[in-house]
């Protein structure tokens, strides 16, 4: 029999997506049209300001993977570009270096980029937000004044020229051209990041952290990646910023420049390309209009940025995401299909049990957890119950690496897990869900459920960036995949709508479906029934049956006393930390200190 | 010399240090930093040579309607930038609501004050010399400051207050205090300590608007250094870092010397992300 | 201060508004003739600009009420640069491809015209600017680019020789903040000065921001210096540098750039007893003679100035007279050539003598400086009177 899930892949899918790619393709063509036949009928002026506008995008284009994507808040990104420009500069006058091509010359100031901006942006892996925003400013004047006080290379204050690119580039369409072209290649490049499983992890480390750990996603590496490329497209926008100037001096480099990038993005919102290049287009030709305007310019950036955080933080993109107005259907209900699953998770693997020995974490003179052993088996439900504060969380949080027990050992097959390597878990197939579901607001739910495959993709941050067919064939199977994942949890029709607009409990099982993609041998549930209604918890109910099943063990933790004597092989009752019962349901049902304690009457 | 570089040393690290206190003051109502502290400082700095020098108006009415606007900024600051991101789920809308608002009074005050640093009026009419006015001003005012906080904060119901929405939101809020009047109340409160530290050190740095970034950087360096909402540690570490700005200046001068800073500040960080005496992150899951 | 700034912003921004569109097809004969205008009104180095465009509005006005140029008024295309060198590129962008002006002046800052000359030669466009930076001009690279002021060279040449010939002093201090004009400047001055035997005791480069210049005195004392030569049109940086000589009680000359005798200066003093033995470089023909007279042309040039209620009180008489003189010399070559580049190009090299209020202009085709030599001298800053000084002590010729 022809399941209906079939339906959902190949087919009906792509059908479904041809005039959805049409649409978000139809805002880029236009802009490509304008500015191929910009020269037709925009004058010398003009075309001098839309070069700039180019020259600007190539660096927010990268910042923008940065800013609107990872949520890293580099404010003071405008010290790539002096060293762009610098590097290109000194490179091809050739006075401290023999003189460099300037082809050459700007792949140069790439490379030097990418090195800058890895160091300028690695302390976002070890400060807070506000912390690291302070510090690239920092970058910003240090770079600056470096340039001011090595007057040998520099020429200080002085300045030096720019680079004239040669033949036919040396003209002012010519020039034109060029930058409109590197323009037009990042826009594809981001494009193809924004769509690939390394844009969806870093919108996922922006706004669901813990999330993104538990799916496997490493932030370090993911973020040194993004420096590197951010960082060797600023270089190059430098070179490109300083040919337009045709001369640079240290006092070009201003921090209104810096606030200028960065609010473009956030005017554009985050995670989209759209938004960030209308915005930059918008900010560079505004202060153009009338003379008045180029002095307030940095006043009337700010204004615009300040209107957009209090008013609208999705910004532009927010705006033209007419899609998601579209009202949705109300009296929406969620029915799992639980029988996809063997389909989705594949056969059950030979693995043995995950294991707590003796377990203790203390914080402060707390014990959170006081000497626990717990055995969850493959094949089998466990449920851990127990009043507010008895540890059930945390528990959760040990298995996964959250928190470092301070004694005992949690194994796996008999080997310990690591400790506190929590985005090791997905790939030992440790999956687990949140006591308030994390996910990606502005993300897609379908994109939310790909985030959980992240690590079964192949192709390389630079197979993504240039759209290679590894990385095609990796977001096709992705694709399909999660769209199984909403099918089996119940949520296939709300795959396109942004996961904001959804009720409670839908998101509850978005994280289901999500977990469900790293095919876990262990499934985490943390309180997944909280706030759901009586019918929901009832499939909630059946859906993990089935899903244990297929061979996943699964922990539960939950207040919802009927599920869990309803659907749970094993339970462990919690109270101040400590084992108070475990056993089968209908033993703890009666186990008289757990009705005193916890059950009641 | 040595004398010019602790004297001047000092007066500006109790500058550096009264702009980390005004940041602490607004993270320990909302727990959020502002990029507005810096500004504050450098409003007080214009304000008060508005006020005395351009107006001509006595120093005391001056200086109390300089501490008065700081306060009316605090204000503003709260309801405008702080309290609507707040609620939302993005955690880090307040850097941006508080940048856009730091960069409105900037580029306002560049436009309509000028760009050029313009003095301060004497505010005192003793003669220049030996340990000047510019110099003590700071230090009276960090110390008066330090004393006020403390003395708020021990022998106060509102600083008690204060130092229970510091600690605990929730329950401050289940104990039935103001929680949004008092958070109004703190960046006021907030402001005034920065117009202050401008206007007391308005000999010094003269009436800039470009001392809004300065301080905004210099002052978040005690906080960083001495740990986040830690008063004390601001203090320590922002007459430190005065101390070591005016050696290195004196040495080496200016363009070296903010090198040396800022590369010590990063590395200090990246070695102790919490600061030299703050706690730990806490729990996220 | 700000109210003339006000009105400068406003002006420019009505004029800028005024013909923001599209760019007109070939000037009819009676058509206005567009002349394109780069100061720097607002920013920190903003005191020259603001000078200078008090003479340029003056002179364009008689030159229109007087007719024109045969009977075609003149069109002042003003774009503020902000002291920027980047909104320099884009004004002098806007004027040459957009409005498609005939001859561009300025910028009035060598840090914003280090950006726009190359610019201006790459869309042949005649220009004549009064900034200082040698490598400025030069008639084989730049052809069509004129300067009606005098040189770093000159200007150097003049304070290096009053400092070590006159005051007799052996052990300078140089100093200037960081704009392409100051470091310029004290590149090019310090081996002047060594060349005339002198011992530069301390060089600096010093951000015009800082409040706090009491390290960088200081370190000049300790090295021993006994005059200082401060290089900077930042009248805030330059007040700063006379406050703390006085406030350090420390008796040396300062000698150096005209700005330090501008009445802009003047009003950061913090007493103004400070002002003494403060010798900036001014020009000749617009200095008191010894004896306290003007000469013929500036005596009425100040009284057209006076009847036309110019202030001068915060700025100097040069930049104004500079100011005036630049449209009249634009006008000139327009009168006898035409407006075609080339043909304006043509007439300047061969330019003799021209009677300015600020000095005689002479250009040949390699010699694009048209200031002369002789017309640099040093005066007395707290001589100021009606914007102009008298010789300092001891100087002659």
């Amino acid at each position: 029999m022809v399941t209906p899930a079939a339906e959902l892949s190949s087919s009906r899918v792509h059908a479904r997506n041809a005039p959805r790619m049409i649409g978000t393709a139809l805002p880029f063509l236009v802009l490509l049209a304008i500015g191929v036949t910009f020269p037709l009928f925009g004058g010398g002026y003009w075309g001098v300001i839309a070069t700039r506008a180019c020259v600007y995008w190539v660096l927010v284009s990268g910042l923008n993977l940065v800013v609107g994507f990872a949520g890293q808040l580099a404010i003071g990104w405008v010290s790539l570009l002096t060293l762009g420009a610098y590097t290109t500069s000194v490179l091809v006058a050739g006075n401290a270096t023999p003189e460099f091509s300037p082809y050459l010359a700007l792949a140069v100031a790439a490379v030097v980029g990418a090195i800058f901006g890895l160091i300028i942006g690695l302390p976002a892996l070890r400060l807070r937000t506000f912390y690291f925003a302070i510090t690239t400013l920092g970058f910003a004047t240090i770079v600056t004044q470096v340039a001011l006080a090595w007057q040998s290379v520099t020429g200080g204050g002085v300045g030096v020229a720019g680079p004239v690119l040669p033949k036919p580039f040396d003209s002012q369409w010519g020039f034109y051209y060029f930058c409109f072209g590197l323009a037009a290649v990042c826009t594809w490049m981001t494009l193809n990041v924004a769509g690939s499983r390394f844009g969806r992890a870093l919108t996922a480390i922006r706004d669901a952290e813990v999330a993104a750990e538990a799916s496997g996603i490493a932030k370090p590496h993911l973020l040194a990646l993004v420096f590197l490329f951010s960082g060797a497209v600023a270089g190059v926008a430098g070179g490109l910023f300083a040919s337009l100037q045709s001369y640079i001096t240290p006092d070009a480099f201003t921090l209104d420049l810096s606030v200028l990038f960065f609010i473009a993005i956030l005017i554009g919102g985050h995670g989209s390309i759209l938004g960030p290049l209308l915005g930059t287009i918008l900010l560079t030709v505004l202060p153009e209009f009338a003379a008045p305007l180029v002095a307030w310019s940095t006043f009337l950036y700010a204004v615009l940025l300040l209107v957009i955080v209090l008013a609208m933080p999705g910004g532009i993109a927010e705006l033209l995401d007419f899609k998601n107005r579209r009202p949705l259907e109300s009296g929406r209900a969620i029915v799992p299909r639980p029988d996809l699953l063997p389909r989705l998770l594949g056969g059950a693997t030979d693995t043995g049990a995950l294991t707590l020995h003796q377990v203790a974490l203390a914080f402060g003179g707390v014990h959170a957890i006081d000497g626990l052993d717990l055995e969850i088996r493959p094949g089998q439900v466990h449920g851990l119950i127990g009043p507010n504060g008895s540890g059930k969380t945390t528990t959760l949080n040990v298995i996964s690496g959250y928190y470092a027990q301070q004694s005992g050992a949690v194994k796996l097959n008999g080997a310990a897990l690591p400790l506190l390597a929590r985005h090791r878990r997905a790939h030992l197939r440790i999956a687990r869900t949140f006591q308030t579901p994390r996910v990606v607001r502005s993300a897609s739910v379908l994109e939310n459920v790909m985030i959980g495959g992240t690590i079964d993709g192949e192709a390389s941050f630079v197979e993504s960036l240039l759209s290679l067919p590894r990385h095609r064939r990796d977001e096709a199977a992705l694709r399909d995949k999660a769209m199984l994942a909403l099918a089996t949890v119940g949520l296939e029709r709300l795959a396109a709508v942004r996961a904001d607009r959804l009720q409670h409990s839908e998101l509850r099982f978005t994280e289901i479906a999500r977990a469900l993609m790293l095919r876990p041998a262990f499934l985490l549930l943390d309180e997944p029934a909280a706030g759901l209604s009586a019918e929901e918890i009832g499939r909630l109910g059946a859906l993990i049956v089935a899903i244990a099943r297929t061979g996943t063990g699964v922990l539960l933790v939950e207040h919802h006393a009927d599920l869990i004597f309803d659907i749970c092989h094993h339970v462990t009752v919690l109270n101040l930390g400590r084992m108070l019962a475990a056993g089968t349901p209908a033993e703890i049902r009666s186990h008289r200190e757990v009705v005193n304690a916890y059950l009641g009457g | 010399m040595v004398a010019s570089i602790v004297s001047t040393g000092l007066a500006i690290g109790c500058v550096y240090a009264l702009i980390g206190i005004t940041y602490n003051v607004m993270f320990s109502a909302s727990r959020v930093f502002s990029f507005t502290a810096g500004t504050l400082g450098m409003l007080g700095g214009v304000l008060g040579a508005l006020f005395v020098a351009r107006l001509g108006l006595p120093v005391i009415v001056g200086f109390a309607l300089a501490l008065a606007a700081g306060a009316i900024f605090g204000v503003i600051t709260e309801i405008v930038a702080v309290r609507p991101v707040l609620k939302s789920l993005d955690q880090h809308l307040y850097v941006l609501s508080t940048l856009a608002l730091a960069l409105m009074v900037q580029q306002f005050t560049a436009i309509e004050w000028g760009t050029e640093a313009r003095p301060f009026p004497r505010l005192f009419d003793i003669a220049r010399g030996g340990f000047d006015q510019e110099y003590w001003l700071p230090m009276l005012a960090c110390a008066a400051v330090i004393v006020g906080l403390e003395w708020l904060y021990r022998r106060t119901l509102v600083g008690h207050a204060f130092l229970a929405i510091a600690e605990d939101t929730f329950a401050a809020r289940a104990l039935g205090l103001p929680e949004r009047r008092l958070r109004m109340a703190s960046f006021a409160l907030a402001g005034v300590i920065g117009a202050l530290a401008g206007f007391a050190g308005g000999e010094m740095l003269l009436a800039f608007f470009g001392n809004a970034p300065l301080l905004t950087f210099y002052g978040f360096i005690p906080v960083a250094l001495g740990g986040m909402g830690n008063n004390r540690g601001a203090v320590v570490a922002g007459l430190l870092l005065g101390l070591f700005q005016q050696t290195a200046n004196f040495l080496v001068g200016g363009i070296f010397a903010s090198v040396a800073v800022f590369t010590v500040f990063i590395a200090v960080l990246l070695v102790r992300p919490e600061g030299l005496a703050g706690a730990s992150a806490q729990r996220r899951v | 201060m700000s109210l003339t700034r006000r009105q400068a912003l406003l002006s420019s921004a009505g004029a800028a508004v005024a013909v923001t569109g599209i760019a007109k097809p070939a000037i009819a004969a009676k058509d206005p003739i567009q002349v394109g205008y780069l100061p720097a009104l607002t920013g920190p180095s903003s005191s020259t600009g603001i000078g200078i465009n008090r003479g340029i509005q003056l002179a364009v006005k008689e030159i229109n009420d007087a007719g024109g140029i045969d009977g075609r008024q003149i069109e002042l295309i003003t774009r503020d640069t902000q002291s920027d060198p980047t909104k320099a590129v884009n004004g002098a962008a806007e004027l040459t491809r957009g409005q498609k002006v005939s001859v561009v002046f300025g910028p009035v800052n060598s840090g914003e015209s280090l950006a726009v000359v190359p610019l201006l030669a790459r869309t042949n466009t005649p220009q004549v600017h009064p900034c200082w930076v040698d490598t400025l001009t030069d008639p084989k690279k730049y052809p069509m680019c004129f300067r009606n002021a005098p040189t770093n060279q000159q200007i150097g040449g003049a304070a290096n020789r009053y400092v070590v010939d006159v005051l007799k002093r052996k052990r300078v201090a140089v100093i200037s903040d960081t704009t392409g004009y100051g470091t310029a400047s004290v590149n090019a001055y310090v081996p002047m000065l060594k060349a005339k035997g002198a011992d530069v005791v301390y060089q600096g480069n010093v951000d015009a921001a800082n409040p706090d210049l009491k390290p960088e005195l200081l370190r000049m004392q300790s090295a021993g210096a006994e005059a200082i030569m401060p290089w900077s049109v930042n009248a805030g940086f330059l007040s700063r540098i006379i406050n703390t000589r006085g406030q350090m009680g420390w008796d040396v000359p300062i000698v150096g750039q005209t700005t330090l005798g501008s009445g802009q200066t003047k009003d950061l003093l913090e007493k103004p007893e400070y002002w003494a033995k403060v010798y900036p470089n001014n020009f000749r023909p617009v200095c008191y003679a010894p004896g306290g007279k003007l000469t013929g042309r500036t005596a009425e040039f100040l009284g057209r100035l006076k009847s036309a209620k110019i202030d001068m009180g915060d700025t100097l008489l040069w930049w104004i007279a500079l100011g005036y003189d630049s449209p009249r010399l634009i006008a000139q070559a327009m009168k006898a050539v035409g407006t075609e580049p080339a043909a304006i190009v043509g007439y300047l090299n061969k330019l003799k003598d021209f009677p300015g209020v600020y000095g005689d202009i002479s250009f040949t085709p390699d010699e694009h400086n048209g200031y002369p030599d002789d017309e640099v001298v040093m005066v007395e800053a707290n001589s100021l009177k009606d914007g102009a000084f008298n010789l300092a002590p001891g100087y002659s010729a």
